[in-house]
């Protein structure tokens, strides 16, 4: 096999971030206390096994990633920028790249926010180790059984999907299912009705004709119990006498009612001239009805569309609208209870006195957590934001696991695009390092604005 | 704290009168507050359980009862329960050895990355030289780096260091890759601890070692703690690096439990059941770590 | 941080390593070599000592099964053999092992497609003349070309797949007094009577693209007959090839018909292959059909109470202009990685009757080797599915998708599968869906 790893990639991660510093300097801010000038030596030795690690382990494969990025699939042939090029008019890493964004924007903040809140709740219960701990479950499972748990409970069948069992529970306590759902027309007699839904006859009727109109797509265990056997409507005077039945007798004929075919009751018909319901009825067990009331004239029979509404089956949540919306969900179930950990940890570094003073002095709680609190927490509150900010973009197992096949290429996120270019079944490794290298780029933001704080913390 | 001293005077007039502006809305609310508080914290935490309980549901239930009909309705039927599921897990001999490998892979790799970002931190923090703070964003920059990226350079070093599927090369990658934030994380605390107190302990004549020791990791203890859950959690559950540098004979739990899924069924009934198995120890865990936030309280507030 | 904890890639790989079968046929590519009929029990060379090393993709019982197997050579040669499974993580697990020089001596593949990647980067052993020889008396002429890359033998193809089936629900067919179709006619009138009685006729697993590409290439195989398939696998006649559309029209018979799909095409797209395949075979079944390989055998017994025999049947996918017995096949190579004598052994060991037997006889197996009769399997099911291998002789064709570039025929989210899923949600667009595929498959082979 071919290696691509030349020489100068692992001496550029060496100096890159391993380097020790040079001389011993204590600058001006430092000048008057002298006894730090001596201090180069211990800070080598404490700092010396971090960065052999760091170097080794972190940024020589950052380094590896940079140079492997300009080289093709195979290794062996140098490409410039193409793997670049390539990255960029690739409609997957573009929605890749949007949706990083939004994982950014919205995932870190919530849960650093739903973790200040906690922690901060929690200080004032009695059992706060409990709920904590309750929280915290999630973290103790692995990213992979977490996304199947989730891929569970979100599930489009309300049979198997706790979410949309409930979504379901409470829609049906408000609006009770039809009688026939998906049942639909069989032969010509019948269409469906695109202004009002339903189905309306493709032919008009006269008083003292007959409508026998016959549907199929439903069990006939469907029908409901009180359904007996069909009959043929007899032709009276002055209405239209019609039935309504289910066509699907084994080896029967299309059209014909059979023995065994019931009719299907309390189906709701209405007559209909010039588009205005005239009349109303409703079916009885056999099946039939009769349309009453009607002037000479010809009629549309039109079977409303509330007979055939077809049952509330929740949302489709881990379809391609609501799929990263619900990553996210699942994302802030795990990650609440390592931000809780560790804002409640800093919490319980505040002095005591601190807090105290300010209650004494009769602030408000609110003041306290505003004005006391947050700025003692604020460090580490940035730590957790900036963690979890990278940590999302980190963010692919989760995704890979909870989105369905079909609408990966919607939920996809830059870390997992990078994963399957690498070893998905293609392994471009030249393609996947140039993903590597965008995530390392969309860190500096993060990076300069930490230099900055770094900057002002010293002076 | 100078913010707040500002306003104290017509605060504490507020409230030692008893005259209704801006008391009594706080005062409800710290008198309802923990009735409302618990109840709706109750809530939170139920519905945070949900999902958990199902896993739980799941993994005592066969896995045809789980495809033909949700988790919850096992609470109707309570004769589906069953603990199958556990005990053709435990019944692998293979475990228990994978079992003392998570062990053997997850102690070494935690201590270490507490101890040695420790260090670290410390001397980014209170040791002054040129480059500190580049090291720092380097640091930070590193946290981005997805462990894939590393997997294949490591991979030719292992070769070429020989360690190929052995514990200690997956230690190592671990110690690595927790380094970032357990510097990142720890060096953001020990900046809070105040100078006065390393100073003090200078005064009396101590060296580095012995304040890092004596003062700082002491003070600390929250953030250590925390830290350790955090570390020990993810290389327990981890395996993708137990995949690559491990052998059959050095693998964890993670990877002795995923050679237990069927190719092709929905594999819920081993994965929950795992899931709960692998789960105790991390929990024990934060269990046994959660004692020392408490007592890193006192130790914050004695001083 | 997280992404470090674990991963399984089930749709990385998709589901496609299980396909690989039909493909070995080295003894034609090796024809010189005497196709004689040697021993064809193991030689019982003296391995004493060595070690050997396998890792595959299998896990749970089928790795059982294969430690068993393993444990008869172990027997008879007193080499030690460990095996370890990556299951859907395979391809990084040697990937990185390749990279750290730490290759095992054999590795179990898959996908065809791997197989030339290793072979190109010259990972691979050839095979020698006695693994080849073995093959040669023991599988059918047609598994050639797969298991070989410019002429030279690597794989030796052990375990492979069945994937022009129909399986169907006994009790729902027996309810309705359906029966089991032939041609594609009768298969489309019954599903559409199965939708008059209200009950879905088929389950269709639109979330894994692979499923979808095996609907295609039973269809495109029926229609266009082995040579276009051979063709069109190539990509010597382009996607936009009138033969792709007459199949993607045909598909469109069943996929454009909202009622013949539980669900329809957008809960089909929501639908993965465990799900489909419960959803024929749970206690309160949604529908009746499920479209699929072999292996749903295994899905059956694990996952649902239905018996495997029973009320779990299957037909051969039903037929088109007379193009009746071909059949689309899939499969795991096994190929060398190290050139030691142990290694040859081995691999000429799983080429013999005797470890198909072994395996045959635990079950959850199907060998394409020809000696075995159905009765040598414990699962009658997969017996008659053996056979039915075995009779199509050289009419088997591997599973185009595994045998293009990956990016397009197996990548999740793209090329072949994600194309054929917006097909399937637009069964209308025809043209478009060619043009698509024509431009995807130019895109991968250009690499």
């Amino acid at each position: 096999m071919t290696t691509t790893n030349d020489p100068k990639a692992a001496d550029g991660a060496t100096r890159g971030a391993g380097t020790p510093p040079g001389n011993p300097r204590s600058g001006p801010p430092d000048g008057s206390r002298p006894g730090w000038r001596r201090l180069f030596g211990p800070a080598t030795l404490f700092l010396l096994p971090a960065l052999l690690f760091l170097g080794v382990f972190l940024a020589y494969p950052a380094v590896y990633s940079v140079v492997r990025s300009f080289f093709d699939a195979s290794g062996s042939q140098f490409v410039g920028l193409d793997n670049y090029a390539r990255m960029f008019t690739d409609d997957r890493t573009l929605t890749a790249i949007r949706n990083t964004g939004i994982w950014v924007l919205v995932a870190p903040a919530l849960v650093t926010g739903l973790g200040l809140v906690f922690a901060v709740l929690t200080e004032r219960v009695r059992w706060a180790t409990a709920f904590r701990v309750l929280l915290f479950m999630p973290m103790a499972i692995s990213l992979f059984a977490s996304g199947i748990i989730f891929r569970l409970v979100y599930d489009e069948n309300p049979d198997r999907g706790v979410v949309n069992a409930a979504v379901v529970t409470v829609h049906d306590t408000f609006a009770s299912p039809s009688e026939y759902p998906g049942a639909r027309p069989r032969g010509e007699e019948l269409a469906p009705d695109t202004t009002r839904g339903g189905f309306t006859t493709t032919r008009g009727y006269e008083p003292g004709e007959t409508a026998t109109l016959p549907l199929v797509g439903i069990r006939p265990t469907d029908v409901p119990e009180q359904a007996v056997q069909a009959a043929d409507p007899e032709p009276v005077g002055d209405t239209i006498e019609g039935v309504v039945w289910l066509d699907v007798a084994l080896g029967g004929e299309a059209g014909v009612i059979e023995d065994g075919e019931n009719g299907m009751p309390r189906m709701t018909v209405d007559a209909l001239q010039d588009g205005q319901t005239v009349a109303s009825t409703t079916s009885g067990d056999d099946g039939r009805f009769t349309l009453t009331g009607l002037e000479p004239g010809e009629y549309e029979v039109h079977l409303a569309a509330d007979n055939f509404t077809e049952p509330f089956r929740g949302l489709t949540w881990l379809g391609p609208t609501l799929i990263t919306p619900v990553i996210i969900s699942s994302w802030v179930w795990i990650m609440t209870g390592f931000a809780i950990t560790f804002i409640a940890a800093g919490l319980a570094a505040i002095p005591r006195d601190a807090l105290e003073a300010a209650r004494v002095d009769g602030a408000t709680e609110w003041q306290v957590f505003r004005k006391v609190t947050i700025p003692l927490l604020g460090p580490l509150l940035l730590v957790v934001f900036v963690t979890l900010m990278i940590n999302v973009l980190k963010i692919f197992d989760l995704v890979f696991v909870i989105a369905p096949g079909s609408v990966q290429s919607e939920a996809g996120v830059i870390a997992l695009q990078m994963w399957q270019v690498s070893f998905g079944a293609g392994g471009n490794q030249g393609l996947g390092s140039a993903l590597v290298v965008l995530l390392l780029v969309l860190v500096l933001p993060i990076m300069y604005f930490n230099i900055r704080r770094f900057r002002r913390e010293r002076s | 704290m100078n913010t707040t001293s500002q306003q104290s005077p017509s605060v504490v007039e507020v409230s030692v009168s008893g005259a209704p502006r801006r008391g009594p809305a706080s005062r409800l609310v710290s008198r309802l507050g923990s009735g409302t508080l618990q109840t709706a914290l109750t809530l939170v935490a139920l519905f945070w359980m949900v999902p958990i309980i199902g896993l739980l549901l799941v993994s005592l239930r066969s896995e045809a009862d789980n495809t033909n009909s949700g988790w919850w309705t096992v609470l109707l039927k309570p004769t589906e329960f069953t603990l199958d599921n556990y005990r053709t897990l435990v019944d692998n001999d293979v475990l228990v050895q994978s079992f003392l490998n998570t062990v053997y892979i997850s102690v070494p790799s935690t201590l270490l990355v507490v101890g040695i970002g420790a260090l670290a931190a410390y001397a980014l923090v209170w040791m002054d030289f040129p480059g500190r703070d580049w090291i720092m964003v380097a640091v930070v920059g590193l946290l981005v780096l997805p462990i894939q990226a590393a997997l294949i350079p490591i991979s030719q070093l292992y070769g070429a260091l020989g360690i190929f599927g052995s514990i200690t090369g997956a230690i190592l990658f671990h110690v690595a890759f927790g380094l970032p934030f357990a510097v990142f994380l720890l060096r953001n605390f020990f900046v809070n601890i105040p100078r006065d107190l390393l100073e003090a302990a200078r005064m009396d004549g101590a060296g580095e070692w012995r304040i890092f020791r004596k003062v700082v990791l002491p003070v600390a203890r929250p953030a250590l703690a925390s830290l350790a859950v955090f570390q020990f959690l993810w290389v327990w559950n981890d395996m993708l690096v137990a995949l690559v540098f491990t052998s059959p004979d050095s693998a964890p739990l993670t990877v002795a439990l995923r050679s237990q899924l069927r190719q092709f069924g929905t594999n819920i009934d081993v994965l929950a059941s795992g899931a709960f198995l692998s789960m105790l120890v991390p929990l024990l865990v934060f269990f046994a770590f959660q004692r020392h936030f408490v007592q890193g309280v006192f130790a914050g507030s004695g001083k | 941080m997280s992404a470090r904890t674990t991963l399984h890639h089930s749709r990385l790989l998709g589901g496609h390593r299980l396909l690989s079968g039909a493909a070995a046929a080295l003894c034609l590519t090796l024809a010189a070599t005497a196709c004689g009929d040697g021993d064809s029990a193991a030689s019982g060379a003296d391995l004493d000592g060595q070690s050997l090393e396998i890792v595959g993709p299998w896990a749970g019982d089928e790795q059982k099964a294969f430690e068993e197997v393993l444990a008869l050579f172990e027997e008879q040669t007193g080499a030690t053999v460990s095996y370890s499974g990556a299951g859907d993580d395979l391809q990084t697990v040697l990937q990185t092992r390749i990279q750290g020089g730490d290759e095992p001596d054999v590795a179990l593949i898959p996908q065809a497609g791997l197989i030339e990647h290793f072979a190109d980067e010259g990972v691979l052993v050839p095979l020698s003349d006695e693994v080849v020889e073995t093959l040669d008396q023991n599988m059918a002429g047609a598994w050639a070309d797969i298991g070989s890359v410019d002429e030279t033998p690597y794989g030796v193809y052990l375990k492979v797949a069945n994937k022009s089936l129909v399986w169907y629900n006994d009790e729902l067919f027996a309810e309705t007094g359906a029966v089991p179709p032939e041609t594609w006619e009768e298969f489309v009138e019954l599903s559409e009577n199965l939708a008059d009685v209200g009950i879905s006729p088929l389950s269709v697993a639109g979330a894994d693209g692979w499923v979808l590409t095996d609907w295609f290439e039973n269809v495109y195989l029926q229609t266009a007959g082995p040579e276009m398939y051979d063709q069109l696998a190539a990509h010597e006649i382009p996607w936009t090839d009138p033969s792709v559309e007459v199949a993607l029209e045909t598909l469109a018979e069943v996929w454009a018909e909202e009622q013949l799909m539980l669900g329809g095409g957008s809960g089909s797209l929501q639908t993965d292959f465990p799900t489909s395949v419960v959803n024929v075979y749970s206690d309160d079944p949604d529908a009746a059909m499920v479209v699929g390989a072999d292996f749903i055998g295994g899905v059956v017994t694990a996952s649902t109470n239905a018996a495997v025999g029973e009320t779990a049947r299957v037909f051969p996918f039903p037929s088109t202009g007379g193009e009746g017995d071909a059949v689309v096949v899939a499969g795991d190579a096994a190929v060398a990685m190290s050139d030691r004598e142990a290694t040859m052994e081995l691999l000429r060991f799983l080429a013999t009757d005797e470890a198909a037997l072994e395996w045959a006889a635990i079950g959850g197996f199907v060998s394409p080797n020809k000696n075995l009769t159905a009765d040598d399997y414990a699962d009658p099911v997969l017996g008659q599915v053996a056979e039915q291998i075995v009779l199509a002789g050289d009419s088997v064709r591997f599973d185009l998708s595994d045998l293009q570039p990956a990016a397009f025929g197996a990548t999740v989210g793209d090329g072949m599968w994600q194309t054929l899923q917006d097909f399937l949600s637009d069964p209308s667009d025809v043209e478009g869906t060619m043009e698509r595929l024509e431009a995807e498959a130019t895109r991968a082979y250009g690499n």
